[in-house]
């Protein structure tokens, strides 16, 4: 049982939703990463919605910057599954500071599309523990006992199909 | 056996017939080596221009061409069969656009492109091309409630008044602004930040948005310049006006809270008379007419260290630069670091980044020189000095008295135009058919409006 899969939270930002050359581009690394998408949507968060989804950095300088950027637009949400699923992705999305990415680790997704510290396209879970519960957030009806019971042995074993239209797995 | 093949072959064999062209052709050439070699040189020599006489105005693009900001159909749509779309073009592409009309103004955004220009066909005078999910280049559709997400070529937008006559354009992240002969602006874009000047509305969609905002102030309004997601202004007086995202005190309001109204900025520019501001991301430089710089927005990698040590800045503060550097002429900023020019025509840089000295990402405090040599100044063309510089996110560039470009940082998707996909670590010319008159660098290509040489 060492390869079940374990489950992690994608956003995408603002800055690269409104792009669709970047999207696709970040998808496709999503996919070839190995990545299976569990589920997908899109969703315009309100000011206390992102406030209480932030608030762990609630006193930072950044918190309002960071505050108010992500309620500037639409956002794509992604639960992603993988035997790594938490150091996977982050390790896709390369660290937080595009500026310093930009040269340290240009192929990862921050390093190459990634605008300013701020404007820096995705966010991803830092534990199994905050996983669960933003992905309780922005999926309330996400049952994650059902999930790993019924549908996780059968990603594993690799019986679904990419969904191009909505972006997830569908089981065969 | 070759030898006497060729012996075979004589010049006599050819028969000369009456009035035949090859006759009359020897002999205009027979009749030519009778003319007098002295009385040549003192013959006119006649030399026909065209109708056109003034030079004229080309603009190359280069850098990523998925987005469609290049201008180019062909490079998305080739009409040519066998042909492959064009992912970026890494060296400067002619822009068969501006040989058709008169562009006057050009500006850059992320993904799009904005041009002001004179055209005999369309009575606009703003064109635009690239993305356009923001409604950022006009609101295009072919079918109805279907507007277009990205245009291939320049196409008019249509502004509110049909003969409006555009003086100048700035682009942000995912707005336009235009500023119009009347001394007025119009905002076209996203205005999540209020960076269009105009009341922030909840999950508005920006890409079925028509509106043209118009701002109109006091004063009149004399050029425009844009952040990432914020506005400035500088009227006719030298004051500074601005709106949009302040969360790093980017509009110099003396705040951290996104501004939706256009407000005069607070702090030590008060009372100058500003002639330039600029900024590429969050952090803002202005320049006033007797050479001091002042600074204010983000500061995370210490481009404000000298007059604060706080990661923001709501309130613009004076730089106490060296007085060995002399009056400063001209300012420019990426995400994180600053560079000056002064009018010795020596460039200066600090912050964080490919500063343009040396083969490493750099961290500088204090203004450095970047040597001259490597604008081409030498023993033999010790004339050359900078006389303009301009900054985008992770880029720098500088344009000589000669009309060369000069440009080093990061090369995002070819957007340095050197031909290769590597970081650039100092300056170094570009090879552009022209004296490069005004410089545009988007996220992620770059635009230069240049002069032919003839």
């Amino acid at each position: 049982m060492k390869n079940i899969l374990k489950l992690t939270l994608a956003i995408l930002k603002p800055d690269v939703v409104k792009v669709p050359f970047v999207v696709q581009e970040i998808r496709h690394r999503i996919l070839t990463a190995g990545f299976y998408v569990v589920q997908s949507r899109s969703v315009n968060l309100s000011h206390q919605e992102v406030e209480h989804f932030y608030s762990e950095h609630a006193g930072r300088f950044f918190h309002q910057r960071l505050v108010t950027f992500m309620k500037s637009g639409p956002i794509h949400v992604h639960i992603l599954a993988h035997p790594e699923a938490i150091q996977l992705w982050r390790q896709t999305m390369g660290p937080t500071k595009s500026f310093i990415t930009q040269f340290e680790a240009p192929e990862t997704i921050r390093g190459s599309f990634g605008l300013t510290d701020t404007r820096n396209c995705t966010h991803g879970s830092d534990s199994l523990a905050s996983a669960l519960k933003e992905i309780t957030f922005f999926f309330p009806k996400f049952n994650y006992e059902e999930w790993s019971e019924k549908h996780e042995p059968l990603l594993r074993r690799g019986e679904c199909i990419i969904d191009n239209s909505t972006f997830t797995h569908r089981i065969k | 056996m070759l030898s006497s093949n060729m012996t075979r072959v004589s010049p006599r064999s050819i028969v000369l017939r009456k009035n035949s062209p090859i006759l009359s052709f020897i002999r205009t050439k027979v009749s030519k080596r009778f003319l007098n070699k002295s009385q040549e040189e003192s013959l006119p020599v006649y030399q026909y221009t065209s109708g056109k006489n003034d030079k004229q105005t080309k603009v190359f693009t280069w850098g990523l061409a998925e987005h469609g900001a290049l201008g180019e159909r062909e490079f998305l749509k080739p009409i040519r069969q066998g042909r492959r779309p064009v992912e970026y073009m890494h060296r400067p592409y002619r822009l068969g656009f501006a040989d058709e009309n008169e562009v006057t103004d050009i500006a850059a955004g992320y993904g799009f492109t904005v041009f002001a220009a004179k055209s005999k066909k369309s009575s606009s005078q703003l064109f635009g091309t690239g993305l356009n999910t923001d409604s950022q280049i006009g609101y295009h559709s072919v079918r109805k409630d279907h507007p277009l997400e990205l245009i291939v070529e320049p196409v008019p937008i249509h502004l509110p008044h049909d003969k409006t006559s555009v003086a100048g354009v700035a682009c942000g992240r995912a707005h336009t602004l235009v500023l119009t002969g009347k001394s007025e602006v119009l905002t076209l874009g996203h205005n999540g930040y209020g960076q269009c000047g105009r009341h922030i509305v909840e999950n508005e969609d920006y890409q079925r948005q028509s509106t043209v905002h118009t701002i109109r102030i006091d004063e009149k309004i004399s050029q425009v310049a844009c952040g990432q997601d914020h506005s400035m202004f500088i009227s006719d007086q030298g004051s500074v006006w601005a709106c949009g995202w302040s969360a790093d005190g980017q509009t110099g309001l003396g705040h951290y809270n996104n501004t939706d109204r256009i407000s005069k900025c607070v702090g030590d520019i008060v009372g100058e008379k500003v002639i330039k501001v600029t900024s590429s991301a969050d952090c803002v430089l202005a320049l006033n007419d007797k050479g001091q710089v002042f600074g204010w927005g983000n500061s995370e990698y210490g481009q404000l260290r000298l007059a604060t040590s706080e990661m923001q800045l709501h309130t613009p503060r004076h730089l106490p630069l060296p007085s060995s550097l002399g009056k400063i002429v001209d300012v420019a900023t990426t995400g994180t670091a600053c560079l000056i020019l002064n009018d010795a025509g020596e460039v200066f840089v600090w912050g964080y980044g490919i500063l343009g000295k040396g083969p490493v990402v750099d961290r500088s405090q204090e203004p450095t020189a970047i040597p001259l040599t490597l604008f081409g100044c030498n023993e033999f063309n010790s004339e050359i000095k900078v006389t303009s510089v301009y900054g985008g996110l992770s880029q720098f560039a500088a344009v000589t008295n000669t009309g060369d470009l000069y440009i080093w940082g990061r090369n995002r998707f070819g957007s340095l135009g050197l031909g290769h996909l590597h970081n650039q670590f100092f300056p170094i010319k570009i090879s552009i058919p022209g004296y490069v008159k005004k410089f545009s660098i988007g996220v992620d290509h770059c635009v230069a409006l240049c002069k032919s040489y003839v």
